[in-house]
């Protein structure tokens, strides 16, 4: 009987990160492309704690996704202080709209 | 392979049924009459105005970023605290107490910036900063009962 | 001296010039709430300026004493002279920066110029201290947390000009594709540590040496992890196809930042695709048995960068934009580089980053001068006949824009030169191929900043009064115009320096 073991870890990571580039490439709205964004970098979070437990065998894999988890806080707060910036010199954050400017 | 999720499909299976079972159970006693007050939005006894989608008051959002930052950096602190005892033990416990320290130090001085430069203030002082002028000039498009509720009474 | 890695304590003796950056940094927050207002900014520059000081001279200290190699904090850090020497660049060009953006005073000047100069100039140097980590760090999380060190405050200074839409809608689009290039580099970093199961970049290199050695060919997963890697990398240094925010972020940034922008995250793009190359793939000691991929990849993102940035420079009529794409371009001629990865390669890189440093800054320095001067005009328009109306500025101009198209007797010329001696050195019909396109690449950049140069002296502007340029902008400006030009005749020291420079550690 085969458990649960690093390939599923990785598949659901993987499943994670097309979904997270699908995301980013699809969306209009600013605050939706961060959402992918954030699904991206816990495809990589959870890649990590699997390679650790399953490879590695030590903490740095949790450590790793300590910090990522604590980076991808800070930067969703500095992306939604510039998303509420453009808002407001904008009155929109759809990207396809923000096009002052251009070639 | 299969049987490792058996667990996991019985979860679901219970938790599918209790819901479906305690819905099906509060049909059958409950009386039926409906009228429109029913299906109406809750609002703690206040009548309900407006659509419940409109822009609130930009502070909410800028407290809200500021407490997400200083909430992630305490799981910086866990770990520490986690191999302390260790520390301790090695001889070496004073150095993570030095270290943490200056850490939350350096967050406390992140905090009294945030502090001193008024973002923390519900009211905000309008003179002299245009920016604080925008923050509170009217983005809200709701209707004017409303706008008061969502501006937190910044404008008043 | 043999190579030994310190604990955390031994180790900030060697950590000390960002010790002296971190405790600037938290001096300016203090300051910048405590201060008086009359002397809010001169304290701030004074500051800056010392902490930078304490870094770069630290920096030339331990590159003097011959110090090293070393691993601080238990293999995160590499102190190295690779190390020292990019702290010495970074204080340099952080403190040319600091200088370009002091604030102009007098009664005419708008108040909204002096605001926020408290968390600038904090900003700034949180950044200097980022590029400083990131050149040193040995390390994946370390390279991932410099990095974002790095992006994060450069989000936040391309927006900073915070009632101006261009600003924060550069930043917006800065935002999000740093974020995403971030990402995908996190996910080839976690299957670069799946497959090596270590972060350290030397204990990578001995498993992939060792997988690649006995499959006969490098793995897969790094070649996968490898290539989501250099999207974060070449995000951060503009290579192509991940350039696409640099026009927007630099036109719309204030000056000084776009100037920042251009020249010290892109020096530490490199060093460390430098160090994660030659550490980690080990490229620079690949052994000749097994075809290693990377010159191949390398090249391609060369051509690609620099045909791509050149060829969007042609038509551009605001100038900071021009500059904007001519960046891309010398991105692609430092990548050139990378297609060797011979200790003749990495050298040429490096020595093209100092050259690129000087006449860069001071390229945006002049746009500033003149903006300043038209009412926040960047565009062609502004320049014309600025050979009469400031006849120093201009010349510095000259001297500028004929080095970045890499025409002797300028450090442009003698940079581009080691850069293409170092590829045909290396020999190969591919390398010919890619010598031929740089040239090519680089007669075309003659055109666009040809135009400049005519319409500061062939052209009559509406205006023909005497530009009233800063004193100290003036003086920096033609600080960096020297060495611009002393660097074209007389570069074999300083070459030299720098390619002694380059010992690693691996």
């Amino acid at each position: 009987m085969e458990e649960i073991g690093l390939i599923h870890y990785l598949s659901v990571a993987a499943a994670l990160f097309g979904l997270g580039l699908f995301t980013v490439m699809t969306r209009k709205n600013a605050v939706g492309i961060l959402l992918g964004v954030e699904l991206i970098l816990n495809a990589a979070a959870l890649n990590f704690v699997a390679f650790e437990h399953f490879v590695a065998g030590g903490v740095s894999g949790q450590v790793f996704t300590v910090f990522i988890i604590v980076l991808a806080a800070s930067e969703a707060a500095i992306a939604l202080a510039i998303v509420l910036q453009v808002y407001r010199n904008h009155r929109s954050i759809m990207a396809d709209q923000l096009t002052s400017l251009k070639n | 392979m299969l049987m490792a999720y058996a667990s996991v499909a019985a979860f679901f299976l219970v938790a599918i049924g209790f819901l479906l079972g305690s819905l099906l159970f509060g049909r059958l006693l409950r009386p039926n009459n409906m009228y429109a007050g029913k299906v109406e939005t809750y609002e703690c006894g206040e009548a309900p105005v407006g659509p419940a989608w409109f822009n609130f008051n930009p502070r909410f959002y800028i407290i809200a970023l500021v407490y997400i930052i200083f909430d992630v950096e305490i799981a910086f602190i866990y770990p520490v605290a986690a191999v302390f005892k260790r520390w301790v033990d090695q001889g070496s416990g004073l150095f993570a107490l030095i270290e943490i320290f200056l850490f939350v130090a350096i967050l406390m001085l992140g905090f009294v910036y945030v502090w001193a430069k008024g973002d923390l203030d519900w009211i905000r002082a309008i003179k002299g900063d245009p920016r604080g002028a925008q923050d509170v000039s009217s983005r809200s498009r709701a209707p004017a009962g409303q706008a008061a509720v969502a501006d937190g009474g910044a404008e008043s | 001296m043999e190579t030994r890695t310190f604990d955390n304590v031994a180790s900030l003796a060697y950590f000390a010039p960002e010790l002296g950056l971190i405790a600037a940094v938290l001096l300016l927050v203090v300051w910048d709430l405590a201060s008086p207002a009359r002397l809010k900014i001169a304290g701030l520059v004074v500051i800056s300026l010392a902490a930078l000081a304490w870094s770069g001279g630290m920096g030339a200290y331990f590159l003097a004493k011959d110090a090293g190699p070393h691993e601080l904090f238990h293999g995160l850090l590499a102190f190295d002279r690779f190390s020292n020497l990019f702290r010495v660049i970074f204080a340099f060009v952080t403190g040319a920066i600091v200088l370009f953006s002091v604030p102009p005073r007098g009664p005419g000047v708008a108040p909204e110029l002096r605001r926020d100069q408290g968390e600038f100039f904090t900003l700034i140097l949180v950044l200097s201290l980022g590029m400083n980590l990131m050149a040193a760090s040995r390390h994946l999380l370390l390279i991932y947390l410099s990095l974002e060190l790095v992006s994060v405050m450069s989000f936040v200074l391309a927006g900073f000009k915070i009632n101006d839409a261009r600003s924060s809608e550069g930043a917006l689009k800065y935002v999000i594709f740093g974020g995403v290039a971030s990402g995908i580099m996190l996910y080839g970093m976690s299957w670069i540590f799946g497959i090596t199961a270590s972060m350290h970049l030397g204990e990578c290199a001995a498993r992939i040496a060792a997988l690649t050695a006995q499959q006969g060919k490098v793995p897969e997963v790094v070649f996968v992890g490898t290539a989501c890697m250099l999207a974060g990398f070449g995000y951060k240094i503009s290579a192509a196809p991940f350039h696409m925010w640099t026009p927007d972020v630099y036109e719309g940034a204030p000056t000084p930042v776009t100037a920042f922008l251009s020249v010290g995250p892109k020096a530490a793009g490199f060093a460390v695709l430098v160090r994660f190359f030659s550490d980690a793939l080990g490229a620079g000691s690949a052994s000749p048995a097994v075809a290693t991929p990377w010159p191949v990849l390398a090249g391609c993102l060369a051509m690609a960068t620099m045909t791509i940035g050149n060829l969007s420079a042609l038509g551009q009529e605001n100038v900071k934009r021009m500059l904007a794409y001519s960046s891309i371009a010398h991105a692609g001629y430092m990548l050139l580089g990378f297609s060797v990865f011979s200790d003749a390669g990495v050298a040429a890189i490096a020595f093209y980053i100092v050259t690129y440093c000087f006449m860069n800054l001071g390229a945006f320095m002049v746009v500033m001068a003149v903006a300043e001067q038209s009412g926040g005009d960047e565009t062609l328009s502004a320049f014309r006949g600025l050979g009469r109306r400031a006849p120093l500025v201009a010349a510095a101009m000259v001297v500028f824009l004929v080095s970045l198209t890499g025409l002797p007797p300028t450090a442009g010329f003698v940079g581009k030169f080691y850069l293409f001696s170092a590829l045909l050195t290396a020999g190969g019909a591919w390398r010919w191929v890619l010598a031929i396109v740089g040239v090519v690449n680089s007669v075309i950049s003659l055109f666009y900043y040809a135009r400049v140069l005519r319409a500061m002296y062939l052209e009559k502007g509406e205006r023909t009064e005497p530009v009233a340029v800063r004193p100290l902008l003036g003086a920096t400006t033609c600080a960096l115009a020297v060495p611009t030009l002393l660097l074209g005749v007389y570069w074999g020291p300083v070459y030299d320096f720098v390619a002694s420079s380059l010992s690693m550690l691996r």
